[in-house]
């Protein structure tokens, strides 16, 4: 961050700041791209072992069993899930469509809640 | 009415700190500014600036409960207590609400906010058809008042780079006049990570505008002429 | 020279986003559809050209849109040029290691002997 000019503060203290619905849509966005790159390496690892052998490929959907992982994978969902949605919403911005402000809004609410929704029922799923 | 400001003296000051009034409204004060100008009547050491009182200036930019705003477009009547008065954020505080804009207007004179036009002028004015001035609807508006550029995030984390949502408002002013000839070199200009590429279309300069206008449209209309030249 | 290329970046994380979105619907769709693979399936999918082809793809665009993502949250956030800079190199040779992985694995099934 900028350091400030010797003597002149500046005012950006973020929680004392009303963001607007799409903010959060956008740093959602972000912290689901730093998941999914963190999750990246593994898929390649996953990807190497579904080929190695029958036995392999069968312990894959076995190893993310157990609270914890399932835990994880619920995080990896809600990323994916999110990250896609608020990039489609983008793509379609940048072309012009829902990228008025009533329009974004709502968009910005519906990304936000169908990615919990999707995180939910596969929480549903794997942790009960 | 109780409000709370934001205030730093850089001559008493180490750093600032929130001062709470409480005032009552006269019933002819309707704005925020007013209320304002009635508390300098009261602590005539509270700085802001106002000029115009009437949404045409842009001088009297602030955050008002987080978002920011024009004091003197501010209904009294739309604000919740007790009402939270602070700089643009990010900008450089010189004293109290008033903010060092040389930044802000360095990016502004960086997009060249004039016509630029080689050609041989003719005998009168250049002239628009109807059609091509209402392209300047919507951008023509903008009086620079900063409350976009303050509200945006990627202008927080590159101040001196991003040129921000007010400059990339005017740039497009000037990309969509008729009358231009320098839209290819305006848009060569901007191509870059830091001066447009910055923007994440997030929407924070629209949703503040007190004129209504929308820079992040105008950023998505220069990104798809910017696609157009290359293609 | 330009290192840091405006719109380059800006088309490129479109374009590798509308290939990773293509293949993680028809991916997504096969799956809801009920459509499982068995091991012996998936082998022969990804040992045949067109499957090998489509892997590599659709991780050579998980990089590179994860690597102009990535680089745009660090000009945002990390000023130290002392920090910026290795910072990124770390990230480029961990999404270089992903993609040498990945080429590694599908040589190794894709050409018999290898
Ligand atoms: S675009 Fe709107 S908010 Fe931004 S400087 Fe112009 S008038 Fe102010
Ligand atoms: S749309 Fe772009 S310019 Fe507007 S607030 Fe967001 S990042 Fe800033
Ligand atoms: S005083 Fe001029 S815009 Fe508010």
């Amino acid at each position: 961050m900028p350091t400030p000019s010797p003597g002149r503060p500046r005012f950006l203290k973020l929680p004392s700041i009303r963001f607007p619905i799409g903010a959060f849509v956008s740093i959602g966005h972000r912290l689901s791209g730093v998941v999914l790159l963190i999750g990246l390496p593994f898929l390649a690892i996953a990807l190497e072992q579904s080929l190695r052998s029958e036995a392999d490929f069968a312990a894959l959907a076995a190893q993310w069993a157990g609270p914890w992982r399932s835990l994880l994978l619920v995080i990896v969902v809600w990323a994916a899930a999110h990250h896609i949605l608020a990039g489609v919403r983008h793509l379609l911005m940048d072309l012009g469509i829902g990228s008025t402000l009533t329009r974004a809004r709502i968009s910005a609410w519906a990304t936000i809640v169908t990615a919990a929704l999707i995180a939910l029922s596969s929480a549903a799923r794997w942790l009960s | 009415m109780r409000i709370s400001i934001y205030r730093f003296n850089p001559e008493l000051d180490v750093g600032p700190h929130m001062q709470d009034y409480d005032v009552d409204p006269d019933s002819g004060d309707k704005k925020l500014l007013d209320l304002l100008v009635r508390l300098k009547t009261i602590d005539d050491s509270l700085s802001f600036r106002r000029s115009c009182r009437e949404g045409v200036c842009g001088s009297d930019a602030m955050n008002i409960n987080g978002r920011n705003g024009l004091a003197c477009l501010t209904a009294l009547s739309t604000l919740k207590e007790p009402v939270l008065l602070r700089p643009l954020p990010g900008f450089p505080v010189i004293r109290d609400l008033i903010v060092d804009m040389t930044q802000f207007f360095a990016h502004y004179h960086a997009i060249r906010p004039y016509l630029i036009n080689d050609e041989q002028p003719p005998e009168r004015e250049r002239l628009q058809s109807p059609e091509q001035r209402a392209r300047l609807n919507g951008l023509y508006e903008c009086i620079l008042c900063a409350c976009c550029s303050a509200f945006c995030p990627s202008y927080w984390w590159n101040p001196d780079k991003f040129i921000g949502p007010a400059g990339l408002l005017q740039a497009y002013r000037f990309i969509s006049d008729s009358r231009d000839t320098a839209s290819a070199e305006r848009l060569a200009y901007l191509d870059d990570v830091y001066r447009l590429y910055r923007c994440r279309t997030i929407m924070n300069c629209t949703e503040v505008c007190p004129k209504g206008l929308s820079p992040s449209h105008a950023i998505e209309r220069i990104r798809l002429a910017l696609l157009r030249e290359s293609s | 020279m330009r290192i840091f290329l405006g719109q380059r970046a800006w088309l490129l994380q479109r374009l590798t986003a509308l290939l990773i979105l293509l293949f993680v619907v028809l991916g997504a769709a096969g799956l809801l559809a009920g459509a499982t693979p068995s091991y012996v399936q998936w082998h022969a999918f990804a040992s045949s050209s067109l499957g090998a082809v489509l892997i590599v793809l659709f991780f050579g665009a998980l990089c590179l849109h994860a690597w102009i993502g990535i680089r745009d949250i660090v000009l945002d956030y990390v000023h130290a040029p002392g920090v910026r800079l290795p910072l990124l190199a770390l990230i480029g040779i961990i999404l270089c290691a992903v993609l040498l992985r990945v080429a590694l694995t599908m040589a190794a099934h894709f050409l018999p002997g290898a």
